[in-house]
């Protein structure tokens, strides 16, 4: 099969502005876009792109897919090819585009730590957890930092979304000597956080289900 | 010109626990091509082993450990490797690991290849991922100094000790000098150099590659894990993990063939053994459509799978359009894990004053001819703890300042850029010459070798080494330049390539992950060396190296 794939570009050095290129590729029923990317790159070496895994685990290829932010090696061909043979891609919205779809992740990372990002031990913790509260933890642990959340969710408190799942992992962890506290810096109400939390499963490449957590 | 006290290259398990052992206020800095969180330590599925249950000993640790790498694994670092274990996951503990549980609380272990016990410490299948994030909250609580997307281009050493380090900022475009005491390499593995592996696209072998065109000694290269379960046409990791939990694997008859080569071990036999059968098995024809074999945890429930594998659940759906609950999952052997790297010593020291390395780009060498399933990331945060503290007592010595070094790296660096005009479609090019080389070193420097293939194989790399090198990419300073990366990753990739197959073809015998069928048993009279390589200035300059045996004198291997 074959499609019109079109891609944002721009090169900061030689363009005013963004514009969009378009080149043919084929694929094949298995192929995800992260696939339809490389072989694009190899018709065209100067097309720019994050990318390691292949596996959506390292969070590096996240961009505009069909209108929505995903990542692109989470993403099969077959699920977002319109009728027409045509796919988009776009760099991630509310990040600054460096080129083509490489955008700045510095403010990103410079959000998660605001947060203090890290298990603050309990002195002499004896290193012991329940499985019920390792179960909690899991899954905000999933995060991959891709920057999925922070580029389709607007939400109302005063952290950005991935760190606001950080902020969650850190808070139901016993180990941390802040805790639930740490909800407080949110200036979440429940209702945002719950809002929020169905916000982020629906967009999240993981899937992430926060758990339940006291707002003080 | 940028000045450290302490740089680390890699932001991987490796880099990031060694930049947390510098005391506060210390000067250190670590330079990693992705952002740290990106690196492939996250990929990392099984486990960390460590003999902490009640009912195991570091010393049986050690005996699986030794017997795994078939006797060529250093028994003195071996012994660093496995009585540091425990520790070690109790300092990950309080840095804040979520591992999975017992019901007493206590971090949950399984069993993964070749080993005793249940010993490898984990959380769900995502290991490595929930490590490499708590040491990068580490790393951040600790202020270390984090350069993103900057590539190391060369190793400046004056006078046989390092002075610096040549760089590049992907995203000014800009080369930058940078000045330190001393540097560890942590840039993991070089997986890339095969068509079919796990690993992931920035898996290039640069710091060793780079290492060794600097005069640092290679070691044991021709030993190249490939791992027994990935999906088949992606190549993507199904952790070992998914056997540990109880998964069996069957043929085209149905049968659980590892019966016929492992007996008691079976399906955790190590994977080498494992690799080997598979690939048997579809050699007699019991295979599966175009060579697999299905690897089946349907038995488990959907419950185990969902709760202990959710990744290789969420994989194989994906990727291979299996549901795991309900079907088994096409699975075939494919690259997964380079034993060979830089030779150090148990202090992470390379043979240039100055320069350490450790992980999976050193070679210290506790995997020997084959490395167990847990061991690799119990290596990265052993010895990049070991690493991280030898660093802050090498950082006491004054490095030489870099002068013809940095004048000779500018002029090559120099040399790669076309003059005239950029080059046509139809010309020669990275990714065809990368091509060609991952399909002779998966064709002919696989599983199964022979002196023949492995010939061909070291002439067909040396001609794609000449073509790589009337290669020319435009110039300038471009943000985000992948088209240069990627040609500077090829020709790490490239002389990492002739060292492997080199190795391969002088090894005259069968050990561990290295099998010759013109040679197929183990050769202890020739052959109980490591293999160093330098490189010379008409290539690689192979010598023996001796193995440190000190408990365990080798055996007969069976499983």
């Amino acid at each position: 099969m074959r499609l019109a794939l079109i891609i944002n570009r721009f090169d900061p050095q030689t363009d005013n502005q963004p514009y969009d290129r378009e080149y043919t590729v084929d694929w094949e029923q298995h192929e995800t876009v992260l696939d339809l990317l490389l072989k694009t790159r190899r018709e065209d070496p100067s097309l720019a792109f994050r990318r390691s895994c292949r596996s959506s685990i390292c969070g590096s290829c996240a961009m505009v897919i069909a209108d929505r932010s995903r990542l692109a090696c989470h993403t099969l061909v077959r699920e977002v090819a319109g009728d027409g043979g045509s796919l988009t891609i776009k760099p991630l919205p509310g990040f600054r585009q460096l080129k083509d779809l490489v955008v700045e992740m510095d403010p990103f990372f410079d959000a998660l730590k605001r947060v203090l990002p890290w298990v603050i031990i309990v002195p002499q913790h004896n290193g012991l957890v329940s499985p019920e509260d390792s179960e909690r933890i899991e899954p905000p642990a999933t995060c991959i930092l891709c920057g999925v959340c922070d580029a389709e969710v607007r939400q109302s408190g005063s952290v950005t979304p991935a760190a606001l799942v950080k902020t969650v992992r850190l808070a139901v962890d016993p180990r941390d000597a802040l805790g639930t506290e740490r909800m407080k810096i949110t200036g979440l109400t429940e209702e945002g956080l719950q809002t929020f939390r169905e916000l982020l499963a629906s967009v999240c490449p993981k899937g992430i289900k926060l758990p339940p957590v006291t707002l003080e | 010109m940028i000045v450290h006290d302490m740089v680390i290259v890699g932001g991987g398990l490796t880099g990031l626990m060694a930049a947390v052992q510098a005391p506060p206020g210390a000067d250190v800095a670590i330079i990693s091509k992705v952002y740290p969180t990106r690196s492939h330590s996250g990929a990392a599925q099984g486990g960390f082993n460590a003999a902490i249950g009640e009912d195991d000993s570091v010393e049986d640790h050690l005996f699986d450990t030794v017997k795994g790498g078939d006797y060529l694994g250093d028994q003195d670092a071996i012994e660093v490797l496995c009585s540091e274990g425990p520790d070690v996951i109790r300092q990950l503990e309080q840095m804040g690991v979520p591992w999975s549980r017992t019901p007493d609380g206590r971090p949950a272990q399984r069993a993964l290849g070749g080993a005793g016990f249940p010993r490898a410490c984990y959380a769900a299948d995502i290991s490595g991922h929930v490590v490499l994030h708590t040491l990068y909250e580490r790393a951040l609580a600790a202020g270390v100094r984090i350069y993103p997307e900057w590539r190391l281009v060369e190793l400046l050493v004056e006078d046989d000790a390092l002075a610096g380090l040549l760089v590049y900022d992907l995203a000014t475009g800009r080369l930058e000098v940078v000045r330190c005491r001393v540097a560890l390499l942590a840039t993991g593995g070089y997986g890339r150099i095969f068509r079919k592996t796990t690993n992931a696209h920035a898996n290039t072998g640069d710091g060793t590659a780079i290492a060794y065109r600097a005069g640092a000694v290679l070691s044991d290269m021709e030993f190249v894990q490939f791992h027994p379960t990935t999906l088949y046409g992606t190549n993507i990791l199904i952790s070992e993990a998914a056997r540990g939990e109880g998964g069996y694997l069957f043929n085209a008859d149905g049968e659980r063939f590892m019966a016929r080569y492992a007996p008691q071990k079976m399906e955790l036999a190590p994977r080498d053994v494992v690799s080997r059968s598979i690939f048997q098995e579809i050699k007699e024809g019991r295979g599966l459509g175009d060579g697999y074999v299905n690897l089946d945890l349907t038995h488990l429930g959907a419950d185990k799978i969902t709760r202990q594998l959710p990744q290789v659940n969420e994989l194989a759906l994906l990727y291979a359009a299996v549901d795991p609950t309900q079907t088994p999952i096409p699975i075939e052997p494919a690259q997964h894990y380079s034993m060979g790297g830089i030779r150090v010593n148990l202090d992470c020291e390379t043979n240039i004053p100055g320069l350490l390395a450790a992980g999976e780009t050193a070679n210290v060498s506790v995997h020997g001819a084959n490395r167990l399933g847990g061991n690799s990331l119990l290596e990265t945060v052993v010895f990049g703890r070991r690493a991280g503290k030898h660093l802050v007592k090498a950082a006491d010595r004054p490095s030489p300042p870099p002068r013809s070094s940095l004048e000779l790296a500018l002029a090559r660096w120099q040399a790669i850029f076309c003059t005239g005009k950029p080059p046509q479609p139809g010309d020669d090019s990275t990714s065809a010459i990368r091509d060609a080389m991952s399909r002779t070193m998966t064709d002919k420097v696989g599983v199964f070798r022979t002196g023949e293939e492995l010939r061909e194989a070291v002439e067909e790399i040396a001609a794609l080494r000449r073509r790589y090198r009337a290669l020319r990419v435009p110039p300038g300073e471009h943000p985000f330049n992948y088209e240069l990366i990627e040609h500077l990753e090829l020709g790490c990739l490239l002389e990492l390539s002739e060292v492997t197959a080199g190795a391969a073809y002088r090894r005259t015998e069968s050990r561990g992950a290295h099998y010759r069928m013109d040679y197929p048993r183990r050769d202890d009279a020739n052959w109980l060396h490591h293999t160093l390589v330098r490189r010379g200035g008409d290539g690689p300059v192979y010598e023996a190296g001796p193995v440190s045996i000190t408990r365990f004198q080798p055996q007969k291997r069976g499983y």
